[in-house]
């Protein structure tokens, strides 16, 4: 029988139906319900009720459109995010494809580097480049000696610079995989046919990149428009959208809530938008191709190598500047924010002490998180892949909306959605466990699913028509046999839940408090020796799991993407 | 091996004190459908205890549909299935009983080749003692005790489909069900294999229903075939009557090869029926349908070459040889029978023997019991 008569008459509706399975999908319908889709249902509806409260159902919305104050945020989010996306582009395709065609010196060197850029928290990033370049920052006063004055780090410049060495690892992981799936011939044919060398990229290389650039480009947007930390500690008096938002609703003045919702509504109206269009591009530009050959290394004549190499390293050294800086840092000593040229182990001996706590929280709700994300991503992923239909159909695009909410959004939509009894969790534990399980779980879905996928389905049958029923198949055939992608997708969840920020703000109260929060009070109250020492601490446990999932496992790095 | 064969075709094995284990399958007017197309088109029949019994059609056929519904994969839209006398609509699959073999393996890639097999018995909750015995056993049966804790990857695709031969014949199915168990294997796995398992199935004795798309497989190892089109049943009969006699027009050219040729008049001379065809007529003493025009069947072995005779009223068909494929022992001949009939005829070559030259003028005789008529018109 052909695979595609096959896959039709797998598709029927008339399989038999094992209760198991629709006992675990109504559990997990019910699990994203009550976590993703009731918090922005809430939002929504406490924007509009709030409203009508005030004045009119819209409100709110009237106050945001019409008040300078407001609207401006929107324009600045636009104008940082459309910035940042446009030389995360310009940077990260040349140093992408220089990394993977041509024979620069030092290729692992620079994809471990890039590795270690994305996965670094971006508001320690920020800071650390306040303190080599802001007012009082080593490298101005050092260039101010020598009569060059530095641009400033302040403001939507500095912004769009730490967003876009931030973020470029987007573009350059999503090329590299995408330089992957093209085949040699195919440059090869371009060549016989007399077309130069640039002509090919421009003509047959670029096309067939634009997938993977549009994603690439559409998720330093989303980022970049959804960051909190970086703009609180860079903007001064230019505020975006996201700093708005915790702005209004954790005002030590009393926050506004409800305009806090109308806003957190804008916001992800507009990330859901750039959601849907990356998934439009992706579609629509899509070249379903596999590489029987993948393109080559090319050798270069020695001025090309070199000038590549120089470029690629610049790019990345720049970008692991703050990273080093940190680490540096974390062993001078420190006098407020001022940081002197002696070496000291003072600025761990003060985290020793107030650590334990933070420490714990981080990795007892990064774990927690971690664990349900693999449970119930396999299941959702299993159902998703064999047990199509309407509601599978259906769980699998709610759970990929979680992709476009925010995390501040989702911190605001699960404290107005659980503040009261008898589901009281705002400042607990698990409200922070649980946002960080559903902020993570399309990741964990998607790794189940794509390893599913290259699963053949009679493996399962076959344990099925030998007596086991449904729950042992799944425990006994199908967790082993995605084992290792159940692995790794764990590790990924942890080293990206670890140093959430901004969720953990809305949803933190002090005795919930994680390393990132810590290094965060930190560096707003000028601490800049002990947030080192912090960050260092957080790098370190960001990037171990990483380090295995490369090592032992052996993934490549765009699993990350 | 002893084998009676039954009456019905169905084949008795002949063990003394062996514990039967198999049963009877009943398909009773089964059909399946997926939204308006009709995969399975009310189809019945009984299979016998212990019968080797096969679907044979190409792509699209529905017998792999067939074959996922008495599984229990699949719900059937209409109709019932028995195991002896029980009805088994509602047992889910993991309760049938029923131990299938599946084209892509379906092994189990984490475990070993013991824990494989053993893995039907676990989930039935047998002792440790009774699995051991009887992993043993058919790691005997299919030549694996020298490989039993090797893990799949290390086995070739022959070890393996082997290995889940085993894993479903431990379990002492009431059917064994094998989808297309050997078009993943090179050709001479192949032909070792399929003697392999159709030996296994006798010496076990148990019901088997095997799914191919391969004729020579389907005629060499069957009790009985069901050669299946569109979702029905053409024919089901054993190998011998599918071939001689095959019911219908597209039995005739789905197994094995025939030439069809129009049938222009029929005369009745001196008691006997004569066929007016292309090229010339012929005689047959087979039943002649009365309604509707009509196309004479011949294979190509049934034909004789011979050189054109001075006289012209000898029976047989005169065509000129277009074409001459030398095969070795056989030789294939291409004739044209004029208005674009060529037909295909088989012949031996022996040593010493001159071939024929194109272009040369022959003669074709059939004899009278070979031919087969079928209305025209019905591919």
């Amino acid at each position: 029988m052909s695979a595609a008569i096959g896959t039709s008459e797998r598709r029927g509706a008339g399989r038999l139906l094992p209760g198991f399975w629709s006992l675990v999908t109504i559990a997990v319908l019910v699990i994203v319900t009550a976590l993703l889709l009731l918090p922005v249902i809430n939002i929504i509806g406490l924007s509009l009720s709030g409203g009508v409260k005030d004045g009119g159902l819209f409100e709110h919305y009237r106050t945001f459109f019409s008040e300078r104050f407001y609207y401006q945020t929107v324009f600045n989010s636009f104008w940082v995010s459309c910035w940042a996306m446009a030389f995360a582009v310009a940077l990260g395709v040349p140093a992408a494809y220089f990394v993977n065609r041509y024979d620069i010196w030092g290729k692992g060197l620079a994809r471990a580097a890039v590795v270690l850029t994305f996965v670094s928290p971006p508001f320690i990033g920020s800071y650390s480049w306040v303190v080599l370049f802001g007012r009082s920052g080593v490298a101005t006063q050092l260039f101010a000696s020598w009569g060059i004055p530095l641009p400033t780090i302040y403001g939507p410049s500095g912004i769009i610079f730490v967003f876009t060495l931030q973020f470029f690892p987007f573009v350059f992981l999503l090329v590299s995989s995408g330089l992957k799936t093209i085949d040699q011939s195919v440059e090869d044919a371009a060549l016989n046919l007399g077309s130069s060398e640039f002509r090919t990229f421009r003509t047959v290389i670029v096309p067939l990149l634009v997938p993977s650039i549009t994603t690439g480009a559409l998720l330093v947007f989303i980022a970049s428009f959804t960051d909190l930390g970086t703009p609180i500690i860079l903007g001064e008096k230019f505020r975006v959208l996201p700093v708005l938002v915790y702005g209004e609703f954790v005002n030590e003045f009393g926050g506004r809530p409800v305009l806090a919702s109308a806003l957190s509504v804008v916001l992800l109206t507009i990330t859901t938008a750039a959601l849907l269009l990356q998934r439009w591009l992706s579609a629509r530009f899509s070249h379903a191709s596999a590489a029987v050959r993948p393109l080559e290394v090319q050798e270069q004549p020695l001025a090309k190598r070199l000038a590549a190499t120089v470029f690629v390293f610049l790019l990345i050294g720049t970008a692991l500047l703050p990273i080093l800086n940190i680490v540096v840092s974390s062993f001078l000593e420190a006098k407020g924010p001022v940081l002197t040229g002696n070496f000291t182990l003072a600025n761990y001996q003060r985290i020793a002490s107030r650590l334990t706590l933070p420490l714990w929280n981080t990795v007892f709700f990064t774990t927690t998180a971690t664990l349900l994300c693999a449970m119930v991503g396999t299941a959702i992923a299993y159902i998703i892949v064999r047990r199509p239909g309407f509601v599978s159909s259906t769980l699998d695009t709610v759970v990929m909306f979680s992709y476009a909410v925010p995390g501040i959004v989702l911190g605001v939509g699960l404290v107005v959605t659980y503040h009261e009894p008898p589901l009281a969790l705002t400042g607990t534990s698990v409200i922070l466990i649980l946002a960080y399980f559903i902020r993570r779980l399309p990741f964990s879905v998607r790794s189940s699913v794509s390893m599913l996928q290259q699963v053949s389905r009679d493996t399962e049958d076959a344990s099925i028509n030998l007596g086991a029923g449904p729950g042992r198949t799944f425990l006994k055939i199908t967790i082993p046999v995605l084992a290792t992608a159940i692995l790794s997708g764990a590790l990924l969840t942890w080293s990206n839940t670890i140093r959430e920020l901004s969720a953990t703000l809305i949803l933190q109260s002090g005795t919930t408090a994680t390393v990132a929060i810590e290094i965060f009070n930190e560096v707003v109250n000028g601490n800049f020796g002990v947030a080192s020492a912090l960050g260092t601490v957080l790098i370190l446990l960001t990037f171990l799991p990483l380090l295995l999932l490369f090592t032992v496992i052996g993934k490549k790095e765009d699993v990350l993407v | 091996m002893t084998i009676l064969r039954g009456a019905a075709g169905a084949s008795l094995p002949f063990f003394s004190g062996r514990a039967m284990t198999s049963t009877t399958v009943r398909i009773d007017g089964i059909s399946k459908r997926f939204g308006s197309a009709v995969a399975v088109n009310d189809v019945s029949v009984d299979i016998a205890r212990g019968e080797f019994f096969t679907l044979l059609g190409s792509s699209g056929c529905g017998k792999t549909t067939l074959l996922r519904m008495i599984a229990g994969f699949l719900k059937q839209s209409e109709g019932s299935i028995y195991f002896g006398e029980t009805c088994i609509d509602d047992v889910p699959p993991q309760k049938r009983n029923t131990g299938m073999v599946f084209q892509s393996y379906a092994i189990f890639p984490h475990l070993s080749v013991v824990d494989n097999i053993a893995y039907g018995l676990r989930a039935r909750g047998q002792s440790a003692g009774e699995i051991k015995a009887k992993v043993d056993k058919y790691l005997g049966l299919t030549r694996l005790s020298h490989l039993g804790h090797r893990k799949p990857r290390e086995l070739s695709g022959g070890q393996q489909q082997r290995v889940v031969l085993a894993r479903a014949m431990v379990i002492e199915p009431d059917v064994l069900l094998m989808d297309e168990p050997l078009s993943n294997l090179d050709t001479e796995m192949r032909v070792h294999l399929r003697a392999e398992i159709r030996a296994l199935q006798r010496q076990v004795g148990i019901t088997t229903i095997y799914v191919t798309h391969d004729q020579e497989e389907a005629l060499l190892m069957s009790d009985r075939i069901a050669v299946m089109r569109d979702g029905r049943f053409e024919q089901v009969a054993r190998p011998h009557d599918i071939y001689n006699n095959p019911a219908t027009r597209f039995v005739a050219s789905f197994i094995g090869e025939n030439n069809f040729l129009p049938v222009s008049g029929i005369r009745s001379e001196h008691g006997r029926t004569m066929l007016d065809l292309p090229g010339g007529r012929l005689l047959t003493t087979v039943h002649v349908p009365t309604n509707g025009p009509l196309d004479a069947a011949i294979r190509p072995q049934d034909m004789t070459l011979s050189p054109e005779p001075s006289g012209t009223n000898m029976p047989g068909l005169l065509g000129t040889l277009t074409d001459i494929q030398f095969l070795g022992g056989t030789v294939r001949y291409a004739l044209d029978l004029g208005d674009g009939h060529v037909v295909q005829v088989a012949g031996s070559s022996r040593t010493g023997e001159a071939l024929p030259q194109t272009g040369s003028r022959h003669l074709l005789s059939v004899s009278a019991g070979a031919l087969r008529l079928f209305p025209r018109g019905n591919a």
